[in-house]
């Protein structure tokens, strides 16, 4: 919100604010609509419970009057309230059953909507995206808006015994119902105002305690500074800061509740009093039993509750809504990659080789206006490989990039095979390219199910098939429990070589027409990095390779080398050639090997701290 | 809303514990013990307030409307007006004396769990993992901050309601009063069982929630790979089991508390029907009043809920408990390395002599230091290098006593460093740590670190005696720069130099350098040397080596292996001794000339 915001601007916003919010509701209203069925029968079961609820102490008056003042048979009101206090017993055990079943049901497809969502989205979307964000999105806004569907049925039931005894009340005793039920609104009220400023001061504490996180947490991973400086006293300090604001943050919330809480405890209670009083005299003036005056008392205990609960459901729909709005944002947003309404499909058969690769005139930039790519064309034939060479932010990964379509080329066109590949279904196109990151991601998952990743039916056959041409097959054997050790468990890790031969395999198990090798041995101890050329070179042969070339070694590995300089193809050719030719090429070259001895100079006695 | 915590098996507190623990806090309650005696005191009056009523009422009743006496039923509304009164006035300060007595406990617990932290050795940090010293002063300590917001305050008023509500029903009529007993032993072992329950589905919903929550940062964090092969479809499938495996388990906890709150329901209204029928009874036979039996069917509900709240607050209390156990736990550790109580300060300058030192880690099998001794003159410079484990940083962290040793000693000028004052000794030896490691905060708080009570002045004289005044001077915000969380505004070799400029501004008489082995930009490189070599100069030095040209630079290399030193001398001595050290030499020197 800036301060100089015309009249204009704040009603825009305005109407901004309350079409998004209306756009929440629709989603609440749509998860809800396949739960109806569920949602009905738990407002029915919380009706019935209210009715009988609130009949009790009207059957407990009429006992209290007829079976114990006049002497009437007690077995039989005995057990006429017990019966009622089984009825409400199993159907206030549904209520609350129902009421949480649904809403953890809906939270959980919810969650599911919105993760395959996001995993759909176009990694130009991932770029910007903060993952705490998301994650965030789909636990804590999550949480909310259950909290606020699980009341939905509780209000629906406290709203009709609100009723219900009101109505009683009045029939009984219209005057006594006026002194008896005139605090309540004020219970309604204050648990509103309630739970309106505790959340607030409740976000105060939290946001209090994530700094004093951060100075313990800054303290212990940086020990080593703290002891070497003796800077003991020095974070304490910080940590006194930060524990004092705490404490005095949660005192303000303490006195947020103690502005409310008791007042909402002893509202009632007035009421109470009135009862006692001006009931007193009523019944003293013959105009009311003492049955009634009795069940006067109980009734206004029944109010409390719903009363309590309805003044929180609007804090709670207000925070619900803030969420819906968050997630709505999410799902609204639409990939930018869209996939062809009538997909073509890949040649096949006949014998030929496939993995031909053509960029035709491509231009493209993260930012439209900053080409990375301009007027790029190459064409590589099948089975040939070809290294990309370029300096830091050349574009060279770019290219691989525009490939497997995680953008779309701002002009220009890629085409695998002779067909576009915007025209291909993204899973076709996708299945493909088998490609290795420079940073090897692979998941907490047994070796068998990251090697298999691309291809979850595999055989154990091929999984081993690959496992061998990408060097891997050995050492898996010799892992505590084979194909099925599970990565990144506890005690348990495999080094730099071993992931990055383990991602090639998942790479190559679905038998790829194209091959994109993002350069697999940078993150390598060196002398491992001929083990990792050499599963590079067996994988490769027959196959269109792309290197994307980030150290001088795997240069080598590749047929012919292009040379991305100035955003386009400035030399193709052998290595051998460009080196004889390109100036240019061999200042980058000379960079990447400086980088590169320096890199490695220190694994000589690389340093582990303990 | 009804399961605040939860207790694993592992965790749980037994008797003689729980007691001790209590102990303790009272113990670290007491300098705020009057709040707490206020606290106290506000329970017991709103406890008797919120009891009274019912009696009031009954006293109303029979005593006012029955009797037809109208100045009793007037006096019964005005003491049931200041009944209220009451509640209401010593409600508020409940909330705010039991919340100050809390919160204030939380405080002095943060402060002594941290500074014990602070206060142990490196060896403490070897053994325990930062995440979970973290969770310890976080998670642990938050965990108590519901208890301590209402949970301690319900657990307080539901025991005194409880025990309140049978002395005044036992006052009013005995007979009665087991009549309103007659179902607690449903209540109470449904309300253990309950709890027991509930207890173990917490646990497992907790389990699946941080396995679904990993699974998610999983799929988002890999979300290229999963693009790039195509199996958006397959990471659906799998995250949708775990999710529905989260699912089953809430449903399984709903199911607990379905049962659990159904009795409960029905239990109350049970006791309001035996009430009628038995009371009834009685009050047929006169052995009670009319207004005995309304009091009763009005007192049942302060009689069950606090059995309810109790059972629902105990797996608070117990998860509580295993957090506090823990935290005595750190407090309890007693730092390895300490200042003597005879302390002296170490000499302002002086050989740095290490004699017969041996070392290993806890838990560790093998020694990390065999009997090592080794001399550095003033002014000298010794350089350790050697393989990775072979005992080169152990020896450096010795040096500077980041450990003790567990025979032998090193020693400053004559004194045993463990006989030095904490304060002396780290003035005369710095320790540099490989990595830049910065402090949330600026520049000038960084350098800090090292010295808190350091002036503005003091702090420039540092950054110029490195030469980075320049440097610095670029920044927008010049040496009040933000650097952010770990020091992400500025580049490796920047950090660099904020490390440097903080021993500089020790100026300590020995600098322990652990060399950075990550690399830095090539432009920052040459001022990171430059402003090493100044702050070298003139000082003893000892550096853990991982470049040839430090190596070269120094007075002395001492090659460490296999826990003892395998050669000493200078770079040409130990080249001509042609063994480890001319084989080191010439790695470092083939690395240099790669080939493509």
């Amino acid at each position: 919100m800036s301060v100089s915001e015309t009249d204009s601007e704040v009603s825009a916003r305005l109407e901004f604010e309350q079409a998004q919010r209306s756009e929440g509701w629709k989603l609440l209203r749509g998860l809800l609509r396949d739960q109806r069925r569920n949602l009905l029968i738990g407002g029915l079961i919380g009706i019935s419970w209210a009715a009988f609820k609130v009949a009790i102490p009207q059957v407990t008056k009429f006992a209290i009057n007829d079976g114990i003042e006049k002497n009437g048979p007690l077995l039989k009101w005995a057990l006429i309230i017990t019966g009622l206090g089984v009825l409400t017993g199993i159907l206030s055990g549904f209520r609350r059953y129902v009421a949480f079943r649904e809403s953890r049901w809906a939270e959980t497809l919810l969650r599911e909507r919105l993760f395959g969502h996001v995993l759909g989205l176009n990694i130009g979307y991932h770029d910007k995206a903060q993952t705490g964000q998301l994650m965030s999105r789909a636990s804590s806004d999550m949480m909310q808006i259950q909290g606020f569907i699980v009341m939905i049925p509780i209000t629906l039931s406290n709203v009709i015994q609100i009723f219900a005894v009101a109505a009683i009340l009045f029939v009984t005793d219209p005057i006594l119902a006026i002194v008896a039920m005139a605090p309540l609104p004020f219970v309604n009220l204050s648990a509103r105002r309630f739970s309106n400023r505790i959340h607030p001061a409740s976000l105060a504490v939290q946001a209090e305690q994530a700094q004093l996180a951060n100075v313990v947490e800054e303290s212990v991973s940086g020990v080593r500074v703290v002891k070497g400086f003796g800077a003991e006293q020095v974070q304490f300090e910080k940590l006194k800061v930060e524990a004092d604001d705490i404490f005095t943050e949660s005192m303000k919330a303490a006195k947020i509740r103690s502005n409310f809480m008791p007042a909402i405890d002893v509202l009632p209670a007035l009421g109470a009093v009135g009862v006692l009083g001006v009931g007193g005299h009523r019944v003293l003036s013959g105009q009311l039993s003492i049955g009634d005056l009795v069940a006067f008392n109980v009734y206004l205990t029944l109010l409390v509750w719903p009363l309590r609960n309805i003044g929180m459901i609007v804090a709670l729909g207000q925070r619900a809504a803030s969420a819906l709005v968050r997630i709505h944002e999410v799902l609204s947003t639409n990939s930018s990659i869209v996939e062809p309404a009538n997909p073509k499909s890949l040649p096949t058969g006949g014998g030929a080789q496939y993995g031909a690769v053509k960029f035709d005139h491509v231009q493209f930039g993260y930012d439209p206006t900053r080409p990375v790519l301009n007027n790029f064309n190459l064409a590589i034939a099948p089975g040939e490989s070809i290294a990309v060479v370029g300096a830091t932010g050349s574009g060279k990964s770019t290219v691989a990039r525009l490939l497997l379509r995680f953008y779309d080329t701002d002009s220009g066109h890629v085409f695998l095979d002779g067909v576009d590949v915007r025209k291909l279904k993204l899973q076709e196109l996708r299945q493909q390219i088998g490609v290795v990151f420079e940073d090897t991601v692979l998941f907490n998952d047994s070796v068998k199910a990251n090697i298999s990743f691309a291809k979850p039916n595999a055989a154990q056959a091929d999984l081993e098939r690959a496992a061998k041409l990408a060097g891997a097959h050995e050492f898996i054997l010799q892992l505590p429990n084979g194909y099925d050790t599970v990565i990144g468990e506890r005690g348990f890790s495999l080094s730099g070589g071993q992931r990055q031969r383990i991602a090639i395999a998942r790479a190559i198990i679905s038998d790829p027409r194209v091959l994109v090798l993002d350069d697999a041995t940078s993150a390598v101890d060196p002398s491992k990095e001929g083990e990792i050329r050499d599963a590079m070179r067996t994988v490769m042969s027959g196959r269109t390779t792309i290197v994307i070339a980030h150290r001088p070694g795997t240069i080598a590995l590749a047929q012919r080398v292009v040379f991305i300089d100035g955003s386009t193809i400035a030399a193709i050719g052998t290595h051998d050639e460009l080196v004889a030719t390109n100036t240019r090429y061999r200042e980058v070259l000379a960079n990447m090997q400086q980088k590169e001895s320096a890199d490695r100079e220190p694994v000589v006695s690389s340093l582990a701290v303990k | 809303m009804w399961q605040t915590g939860g207790v694993s098996e592992e965790d749980k507190l037994t008797r003689a514990q729980a007691r001790t623990i209590l102990g303790r806090v009272f113990k670290m309650a007491e300098p705020f013990r009057k709040s707490m005696i206020i606290a106290f005191a506000c329970v017991m009056v709103t406890t008797s307030a919120t009891l009274s009523a019912p009696v009031i009422v009954r006293h109303g009743i029979d005593a006012g409307i029955r009797a037809k006496d109208i100045g009793a039923l007037n006096l019964s509304v005005v003491l049931y007006l200041i009944v209220v009164t009451f509640t209401y006035v010593f409600g508020r300060l409940l909330f705010v004396f039991v919340n100050r007595t809390g919160e204030s406990f939380l405080r002095v617990l943060r402060l002594a769990v941290f500074k014990q932290m602070q206060r142990q050795s490196m060896a403490f940090y070897d053994r325990n993992k930062a995440g979970v010293l973290v969770a310890r002063m976080t998670a642990d300590i938050e965990s108590m901050s519901e208890l301590v917001q209402w949970g301690l305050l319900q657990f307080l008023s539901a025991a005194l309601m409880l025990v309140f509500s049978i002395v005044v029903l036992l006052f009013l009529s005995w007979q009665l009063t087991i009549v309103a007993l007659l179902v607690m032993p449903v209540l109470v072992i449904s309300s253990i069982k309950f709890q027991r329950d509930s207890n173990r589905a917490y646990l497992t919903v907790r389990e699946r929630v941080g396995a679904n929550l990993s699974a998610l940062q999983e799929g988002i964090t890999t979300v290229r790979v999963i693009q790039a092969y195509a199996q958006e479809d397959e990471v659906n499938r799998k995250f949708k089991i775990s999710n529905r495996s989260l699912f089953a388990a809430h449903e399984k906890s709903v199911r607990i508390s379905t049962w659990y709150f159904a009795l409960v329901e029905f239990s109350g209204v049970l006791a309001s029907a035996l009430m009628i029928g038995i009371g009834g009874w009685f009050a047929h036979r006169g052995t009670v009043t009319l207004g005995t039996v309304v009091a009763f069917v009005l007192l049942l509900s302060s009689l069950f809920d606090p059995v309810q709240q109790l059972s629902q607050l105990y797996n608070t209390v117990q998860s509580a408990g295993a957090a506090l156990n823990k935290l005595f736990s750190i407090l309890d550790s007693k730092p390895e390395v300490d200042e003597h109580h005879s302390a002296v300060d170490l000499p302002q300058t002086g050989e740095l002599k290490v004699s017969n030192l041996s070392f290993t880690y806890a838990g560790a099998e093998n020694p990390a230091l065999d009997n090592v001794s080794i001399k550095v003159g003033v002014g000298e410079k010794l350089a350790l290098v050697g393989p990775t484990g072979a005992g080169k940083s152990t020896l450096a962290k010795l040096m500077a006593r980041l450990y003790d040793p567990q025979t032998g000693k090193v020693e400053f000028g004559g004194v045993d460093l463990t006989m030095a004052t904490m304060d002396s000794l780290r003035e005369r030896i710095a320790v540099v740590p490989q990595e830049g490691f910065l402090f949330n905060g600026s520049i000038r708080d960084n350098l800090r670190i090292a010295r808190a009570n350091a002036t503005d002045a003091e702090i420039e004289a540092a950054i110029d005696a490195i030469g980075a005044t320049d440097h610095f001077a670029q920044f927008a915000d010049g040496l009040d720069t933000e650097v952010r969380e770990r020091g992400s505004r500025l580049s490796a070799g920047e950090r660099q130099l904020v490390a440097l400029a903080r021993a500089a501004l020790v100026d300590p008489a020995v600098l322990v350098l652990d060399e950075a082995t990550s690399n830095l930009d090539p432009g920052t490189e040459a001022e990171v040397e430059h402003a090493l070599e100044r702050l070298m100069a003139g000082r003893t030095v000892i550096v853990v080596a991982h470049r040839l040209s430090t190596v070269q630079r120094a007075d002395h290399i001492a090659v460490i292996a296999d826990a003892k030193i395998a050669e000493f001398g200078s770079h040409s001595e130990l080249l001509a001794l042609n063994g480890h050290y001319a084989e080191l030499a010439r790695a470092w020197q083939k690395s240099h000339t790669v080939t493509s």
